[in-house]
């Protein structure tokens, strides 16, 4: 099933200023792809869904060092280890950027209550969104690129 | 984790294994672990949203899920391939349908999310912050392990 293009700018939009408020670093929007295969896992995957209007999964990707970098701005101190603070805290991050999504896509007629965020920490797997269809957006930061993948659609 | 939580999966479970694959379950010990799930080679991942929140992973050894397939759909399946997982996706969802039907005739609502299928044993699930609850179902194929890391959302 088709992922639908005005789901991505509430999360890109989200993306940008949660991760400029929280991370200080802008991003870039890389080129947008459309996956049906099941997507290869790199070190830490948050995941998120969605129920209400939008139902679906979100996930988003992230090396380990981009992911202790990210934690090391938020809390303002060098974290060294992916333990379960620091999770927590890249956990927080994909909670607060979905939950802003979902408030931009309620302004556009569309609620959605999202779920609690788990971490999926191990490379080289696979996760399958089944017959969800994912639109990825790499977001280019100064800590390296996480993928944002949207296995969304309108209920 | 309270009791009302707790069976109506449990229950669930075995009710919707002898009625899709015709297999008996045998409960083992329940434990109480905290840290992350270590996948199995298949895990299903669902999230609850409502009254309780939350995450449940279902682990699966390949030889089950190949096993469960094969009598679900009445068809020697060898190879995990496309349909047999959305099989194995939909066995999660409709126990955890059925174990959230159970809750509501309690009192307890919630929403469960789409299944995600992570393929791929040894990587780390884990919803940071909660305690997780290991129910093993022995079936003659493999042990089933249901972890329930869900709780009361607060206010």
């Amino acid at each position: 099933m088709a992922v639908k293009v005005e789901f991505v700018n509430p999360f890109v939009t989200a993306a940008a200023e949660v991760l400029r408020a929280e991370v200080g670093t802008e991003i870039k929007r890389g080129t947008l792809s459309l996956q049906n295969s099941a997507a290869t896992t790199d070190d830490v995957t948050v995941l998120i869904n969605l129920v209400g209007d939008v139902e679906g999964t979100v996930m988003f990707s992230m090396s380990r060092e981009m992911a202790l970098g990210m934690v090391s701005e938020m809390i303002g101190e060098p974290v060294a280890e992916l333990d379960e603070l620091a999770q927590s805290g890249i956990g927080e991050l994909g909670n607060v950027i979905s939950g802003q999504a979902a408030t931009r896509l309620s302004q556009g007629g569309l609620s959605a209550n999202i779920s609690v965020p788990t971490l999926i920490v191990g490379q080289g797997a696979k996760i399958s969104t089944l017959d969800f269809q994912r639109l990825v957006v790499p977001l280019e930061t100064r800590l390296g690129t996480m993928k944002v993948h949207l296995a969304l659609r309108q209920k | 984790m309270e009791a009302e939580i707790i069976n109506p999966f449990v229950t669930a479970a075995a009710e919707v294994l002898r009625a899709e694959a015709g297999l008996t379950v045998k409960r083992g010990a329940l434990s109480l672990q905290s840290g992350a799930v270590t996948t199995d080679e298949v895990a299903v991942l669902l999230t609850l949203l409502g009254d309780i929140e939350g995450m449940v992973v279902f682990n699966f050894p390949l030889s089950l899920c190949l096993g469960l397939v094969s009598r679900m759909l009445d068809q020697e399946f060898e190879e995990f391939g496309e349909l047999a997982q959305s099989g194995i996706a939909e066995l999660g969802n409709v126990i955890a349908g059925g174990a959230a039907t159970r809750m509501s005739n309690a009192g307890i609502s919630a929403d469960i999310s789409v299944p995600t299928m992570i393929m791929g044993q040894g990587l780390s699930v884990a919803a940071p912050r909660f305690q997780r609850l290991v129910v093993p179902l022995e079936t003659e194929y493999g042990c089933l392990e249901m972890h329930l890391a869900v709780r009361r959302r607060a206010g």
